[in-house]
């Protein structure tokens, strides 16, 4: 037991220090998470809410809807807890640096286990905890739930993070005795990206906007006995719903057979852990040591392409380039990013070939138009969410490296620039393809084409140099794992200042587009005094672009040039 | 070559190096050698570029660091003590992309290249991702890089750290080559005998101060060392007493 507080004390020290040294950014970082994270809170409280009350208001199937929504929740935590545990299980039992002083060390293997399993389990399930509590506490209070109801909570949810953190760990601790641990990191992002983008098309091509027409509702009855069929016995997120739902529905089954079944799972399947972990964990670890070579497939013809394109540039300029491009391709911690955003952006145009516009009681023409406007400030949303994973990180990933290219004579400015102009390109190039593919499939007219596709080039300058000087200037180049560069603060600051960006830019052309619109739907001339305004507005705006695009990387630049490494 | 003229830097209340005046010239091997935390890495730091001073100025081959640093860089190769890497590059594709930086990439540079994978014994690691490299690989291929552009000046920070004994007498050869061709080496090294060995004028720093400056013969001429070797001398300037209190209390 002493071994074990020893260990979970200095992660606790570690942490602690860490946070003494960034003592002014502390407060304002901690108003912005707590900001954001209220928000979030809130959000899904109210959406809760809203759904359970309605669901109250509804007879027959009203429960049953709600309790089947509590079995998708539990499902869905448990899947998100397994994924989460197994992730941060690879990291805390085989990747963390001090595991090479710790393993050399007389520490019991049993407390090493039971150490890292509750750092496990605090790392891989507070967000999971953190925004499960409004759902359940919207189940609470519109169903009048009782003192009971909250109390079992607990006593449900504590077996169900020691399960899944078990099983989590059982599951890497095999894999990583099967599999080299360094690839095993790959290959599990790569699969699980796949498995959410499949998820997501597949829910996306069902057309659940088709479950409104109301010649879909003629199986009423096959609907409500589906309702009534639990997901699976022998699932233990059904456990946890079974033995909440009487609680909340007054529904006459065992709750606490199902709550003692959680214990027992959840207990016997924390020793088996350490059984295996017993066996197995020196030979896995051991494997893991060894599997730093791994060769990574370097093709010549893009190679050779790559140099032929960039030959006309300047040496300095060209080899940065060069070099940004290739880690970017072999860096496989960047694709599964790639892959959702693609996701992303596939059901976003999909969504928009989908709209029943004709539908609509509103006059067509004009809504298209609407519609165009609106989307031309979330597709820019869009692009602002790629940069925050891409352009943003650019300069942090220069990394420990980054000794070379300052002691070296090419100027900073040149190496942000020419950061720029890469990202620059490789954010343009979906931002247009979005904006002219939805503007077409919505039949906007040519004057909202042209406007959308050139606002969009303009704020992609303003979100590139953002997304580069926020970078350079929230540089983080001791980071171990790329994707903590843009959850950071850096990265929240410039999603903010980003989306204010793009929000101000939008404000400031929503009026022009709404008098044009309207002397065309009213077939009246422009007049001078609104003609005026139209360019004073149109003005504006591009004088926040032309901002945007200097003032960030200015800032960067500076920021940059005062660094010590 | 070198001038370090009342260099000094600060962080916080810490005074790291503490108006150090230095002048090396052409051709000259320099040992800067000190105790941990005596300054060492920060001076180096600052002759490279990566950290101002807090007050004074380097000056190498003419050139003010602070004012006209990328030109100063130029004639510069640089090895640090920790050699971290673009990982996910291949040995040629680091060194092709560290010509580039120095804007050396005339014909010539291909050849340049396979000379020097040859000369640190690389040639058959060419094309193999630097991830996938032993610590002491990396210090070759660092200091095939830091000759790649045919620098006057090699700085570098420990130059043994990493490598097996056979690459140490390499790096020796390589440097006194150097030398005799007319080229400046700049070495902070802890390893005294490499230091008595390679280089023709040593400084000793302690406590962000120069305490001694000279070559063998005349720093044991001013410690009384007589036919010693540089270890006693080192000692006798730093505090040996210290370190004889440290062994006797390490003896069980």
């Amino acid at each position: 037991m002493r071994e074990i507080i020893l260990l979970l004390k200095t992660k606790i020290l570690s942490y602690k220090n860490s946070s003494k040294n960034e003592e002014k950014k502390r407060f304002l970082r901690f108003i912005i998470f707590f900001s954001v994270g209220l928000l979030f809170w809130l959000g899904t409280f109210l959406i809760f809410f809203r759904v359970l009350s309605y669901f109250a208001s509804i007879e027959v199937i009203g429960a049953l809807l709600a309790s089947r929504l509590l079995s998708m929740v539990f499902l869905t935590f448990f899947s998100l807890l397994i994924f989460s545990n197994v992730i941060t299980a690879l990291s805390t039992y085989f990747l963390s640096d001090d595991l090479q002083l710790l393993n050399s060390t007389p520490v019991a293997l049993s407390s090493l286990y039971a150490g890292r399993f509750v750092e496990n389990i605090v790392n891989s399930s507070w967000t999971v905890l953190f925004f499960s509590f409004p759902v359940f506490l919207a189940y609470g209070l519109v169903y009048n739930a009782t003192l009971l109801y909250y109390l079992t909570l607990i006593g449900v949810i504590v077996p169900f993070l020691l399960l899944s953190a078990a099983l989590g760990t059982i599951l890497i601790l095999i894999l990583v005795y099967i599999f080299p641990a360094r690839r095993l990191k790959d290959i599990i992002m790569l699969a699980s990206i796949f498995l959410v983008v499949g998820v997501f098309l597949f829910i996306r091509f069902l057309q659940p906007e088709r479950l409104v027409n109301p010649e879909s509702f003629y199986l009423v009855m096959d609907y409500i006995s589906n309702l009534k069929t639990p997901t699976s016995p022998l699932i233990p997120s059904q456990w946890a719903a079974n033995a909440i739902s009487p609680l909340l529905f007054g529904y006459p089954e065992d709750w606490g057979f199902f709550l003692l079944l959680l214990w027992s799972t959840g207990l016997a399947f924390v020793v088996m852990g350490e059984w295996v972990f017993k066996r197995i964990y020196y030979d896995a670890w051991s494997k893991a040591q060894e599997a730093k070579s791994a060769k990574l497939s370097r093709s010549k013809i893009i190679n050779r392409v790559l140099e032929t394109m960039l030959r006309p540039f300047p040496s300095q300029i060209r080899v940065v380039v060069l070099k940004d491009i290739r880690i970017f391709l072999r860096d496989t911690n960047q694709w599964p990013q790639l892959f959702l955003i693609c996701a992303l952006v596939v059901i976003y145009i999909y969504n928009f070939s989908v709209l029943p516009l004709e539908k609509s009681p509103m006059p067509t023409f004009y809504l298209e138009n609407l519609l165009s406007f609106i989307n031309l400030g979330l597709a820019a949303f869009v692009i602002a969410a790629i940069a925050v994973r891409f352009t943003f990180p650019s300069i942090s990933l220069e990394g420990r490296s980054f000794w070379i290219v300052k002691s070296s004579p090419l100027e900073l400015r040149k190496l942000v620039w020419s950061k720029f102009w890469l990202n620059f390109f490789f954010l343009l190039i979906p931002a247009e393809i979005l904006i002219i593919t939805t503007d077409i499939l919505m039949n906007a007219t040519n004057f909202m084409l042209w406007l959308s596709a050139i606002t969009i080039g303009g704020m992609t300058f303003g979100i590139t140099s953002l997304g580069i000087g926020f970078g350079a200037y929230f540089s983080r180049f001791k980071v171990e794992n790329v994707s903590q560069i843009a959850t950071g603060f850096g990265g929240m600051m410039y999603m903010i200042v980003a989306v204010s960006f793009i929000g101000l830019v939008v404000i400031l052309e929503a009026r022009p587009v709404y008098l044009f619109f309207m002397s065309k739907i009213r077939s009246i001339p422009l007049t001078g005094a609104e003609l005026t305004e139209i360019v004073v507005l149109l003005f504006m705006a591009l004088i926040l672009n032309v901002l945007a695009f200097i003032l960030p990387m200015k800032l960067g630049l500076r920021k940059l040039a005062s660094l010590e490494i | 070559m070198i001038q370090l003229i009342e260099l000094g830097k600060r962080f916080g209340n810490l005074v790291a190096v503490d108006g150090i005046n230095l002048k090396v010239d052409s051709g000259e091997a320099f040992g800067f050698l000190g105790p941990n935390g005596a300054g060492k890495t920060t001076t180096i730091k600052m002759m490279a570029g990566l950290i101002k001073p807090t007050s004074g100025k380097v000056v190498i081959d003419g050139w003010d660091l602070a004012e006209h640093p990328n030109r100063a860089k130029k004639v510069v190769g640089f090895i640090p003590d920790r050699p971290f890497l673009y990982e996910k590059l291949t040995a040629l594709e680091f060194l092709k992309f560290i010509a580039g930086l120095y804007n050396f990439s005339s014909n010539g540079v291909e050849g340049k290249i396979d000379y020097l994978f040859g000369l640190f014994g690389l040639t058959d690691w060419r094309n193999e991702l630097i991830e996938s490299f032993s610590h002491g690989m990396k210090q070759r291929l660092v200091m095939a890089s830091a000759f790649v552009h045919q620098p006057k000046l090699i700085i570098v920070d420990e130059p043994m750290v990493g490598l097996d004994p056979k690459g140490a007498k390499l790096v020796k050869e390589v440097f006194r080559g150097f030398c005799a061709k007319g080229g400046t080496i700049f070495m902070s090294t802890h390893t005294l005998e490499i230091a008595e060995e390679v280089c023709d004028r040593i400084a000793i720093i302690q406590e962000g101060k120069i305490i001694a400056v000279g070559n063998m013969k005349e720093l044991k001429e001013r410690t009384g060392s007589g036919g010693k070797n540089l270890e006693s001398v080192f000692f006798k300037l730093t505090g040996g007493e210290e370190v004889k209190r440290i062994v006797d209390a390490l003896k069980v």
